[in-house]
């Protein structure tokens, strides 16, 4: 990095450093999808093999052998549940705490970021076995929510924030209730980002292990919970893991690519301006 | 939910007329389920957990209260002091690898002025990962046997590495994962950090004759330091907790090398189902985290410009 280098060797310079950065980056990820599709005699093959005749076997085996189907289908309606009554709760939270100016609410459920998982899964475990509610979705569909709501009302709240008063009070002097006013005119104004809100919590909702390890029982076993089953058993049939890791990689990373645009601010929480 | 609706009609009404109008009442029932949400899922569990705390379960489902015994029997627990250990060890690391990891990062990607969407969402992919996926992942690559990881380091002609096996090795390695999970979690913020940084600065930096190192040390990281301790305070809340990939990997192993105070906590609770000592032990560490995220943000107000 001497300063007798020109520019455009310290922008080549720069883009090496960044392509080596990428590979250590990204080259486990490529792994990971390359041995789903080896044969197990490649999967354990030392040396490595980078070449090899790709096969479906390991994503055969895994449905024909497990209720794999089920569990991405439970995976499915624990995720979207949680995202909904996320952006249900979410939505109007944000917009009186927008409204009003007064942001303690927003930054209590915050504190439950900082309080580690099994803390409240302990109480939690013990009151919806009382209520007689495990081995249905809803213990795993709240206990998500309190990871989505979080999202959506700190992803919202520069949304609502942004919008003119004078919007506000022009409609409330046409007569126009506070219910109405979210309903006509602040969530059309933010609907952008009630989708990108939507999407980082669908992500983060499924990502989440700790809870469906717990909260899960057979009938309602997600993809991840599942997949924490498949590691004991691992070693014998490294492909078909693989292929659970890859199953499961999928939905988050092709959501992230739609919507790059804005995953930037969504991920940061506000930690970022502008 | 009672204070949040009075300071309500304060705000609305300015003041002088504080009265039940129908905009506070349309305000109170607009945010009234997440007001009940948040009391019923974190307020209500949270104060339940301090009361478990003081308690103790038989396995007849008798309760008894014992005061402070389960903090008491915490302070003489050797593995307590093994999971303080391994919690302060492994976020140091982490937090160092990833923090200097990601400032570089940022750095390479702000340098980079013409990069599309596309490549850059593929530097933050890991981020989007879970982290399920990233244990099962390395679990392969790092097989002592047949994983990329020991080949890679044959070709360098290196010995082979345990990695996850060696208790000496344990922690470095999962501080190296989290680190390729987070670090551009990490870049992110700095980038945008970098992004609001005034140009004119580093302009008369130039004039003057500056060396690109020298504006480095003295300029750059001083102004970024705000949003340095910003990424510090997000990661320091998830590293603290660490649970996820150990649970996945080691499940605090070999013996209790890679035990932190997290995983030690959620096997006390749900594996030997001591539910009083274990919601003692998880208190203890909400506070380490309130603890170390207080003293973070006192930092932050002092780095402020």
């Amino acid at each position: 990095m001497s300063t007798t280098l020109s520019a455009d060797w310290a922008r080549r310079l720069n883009s090496l450093q960044l392509a080596l950065v990428g590979v250590f980056l990204l080259a486990p990820v490529v792994w990971m999808v390359l041995a789903s599709f080896k044969q197990s005699s490649d999967v354990i093959a030392y040396p490595p093999t980078l070449l090899f005749t790709p096969t479906l076997e390991n994503y055969v085996a895994l449905i024909e052998t497990t209720p794999f189907l089920s569990y991405g289908v439970n995976s499915i309606i624990v995720t979207v549940g949680s995202t909904t009554l996320g952006i249900v709760l979410g939505v109007p939270a944000a917009f009186v705490i927008s409204w009003t100016r007064v942001s303690w609410p927003a930054v209590l459920t915050l504190a439950a970021r900082m309080v580690p998982g099994a803390l409240f899964l302990l109480p939690w475990y013990i009151l919806f076995r009382n209520l007689g509610m495990i081995g249905s979705y809803w213990p795993i569909i709240l206990s998500h929510a309190v990871i989505t709501m979080p999202i959506v009302i700190w992803i919202l709240l520069p949304y609502f924030d942004g919008i003119p008063r004078s919007i506000y009070e022009a409609a409330q002097v046409d007569g126009c209730s506070i219910t109405r006013i979210l309903w006509r005119i602040a969530l059309p104004l933010v609907g952008s980002g009630v989708a990108i809100a939507a999407i980082l919590a669908f992500v983060f909702s499924w990502n989440f292990f700790l809870f469906v390890l717990v909260l899960s029982t057979s009938d309602t076993k997600t993809m991840i919970a599942a997949s924490f089953n498949f590691v004991g058993e691992g070693s014998t049939r490294w492909g078909v893991l693989m292929a659970v890791a890859t199953l499961i990689a999928l939905p988050p990373l092709v959501l992230a690519m739609i919507v790059q645009r804005w995953l930037i601010a969504g991920l940061t929480l506000g930690a970022v301006k502008g | 939910m009672a204070s949040l609706s009075r300071s309500t009609s304060a705000q609305i009404t300015g003041g002088d007329t504080p009265r039940l109008n129908p905009q506070t009442l349309q305000l109170t029932a607009l945010s009234a389920p997440a007001v009940l949400f948040t009391f019923a899922m974190i307020a209500f569990p949270f104060c339940y957990a301090i009361w478990l705390g003081f308690h103790s379960f038989s396995a007849t489902g008798h309760t008894r209260f014992v005061g402070l015994d389960n903090y008491r029997k915490l302070i003489g627990d050797v593995e307590f002091w093994n999971g303080l250990y391994v919690t302060f060890a492994l976020y140091f690391l982490g937090l160092a690898l990833q923090i200097a990891g990601g400032i570089y990062l940022a750095i390479l990607l702000f340098n980079a002025k013409r990069l599309s969407g596309f490549t850059r969402s593929l530097f933050i992919s890991p981020i989007l990962l879970p982290s399920a996926v990233a244990g099962m992942m390395w679990i392969i690559i790092l097989d002592p046997s047949i994983g990329l990881a020991n080949y890679l380091l044959s070709l360098v002609g290196l010995p082979p590495s345990e990695w996850i096996a060696s208790p000496v090795w344990v922690l470095p390695t999962i501080a190296l994962i989290d680190t390729w999970h987070w670090t551009p979690y990490v870049a992110l913020i700095v980038l945008g950090g970098l992004q609001s940084l005034p140009q004119n600065v580093f302009e008369a930096a130039q004039i003057d004759g500056a060396s690109p190192t020298r504006t480095f040390w003295r300029i750059t990281l001083p102004l970024l330091l705000p949003t340095i301790v910003t990424a510090t305070v997000l990661r320091s809340v998830d590293l603290l907790r660490f649970f996820d990939i150990i649970y996945i990997m080691t499940q605090g192993g070999p013996g209790n090398a890679s035990n932190t105070l997290n995983v030690y906590g959620f096997k006390i609770g749900f594996e030997y189902f001591n539910i009083g000592y274990a919601s003692a032990l998880m208190l203890t560490l909400s506070t380490i985290v309130f603890g170390v995220v207080l003293a973070l943000n006192r930092l932050r107000r002092a780095v402020a410009w």
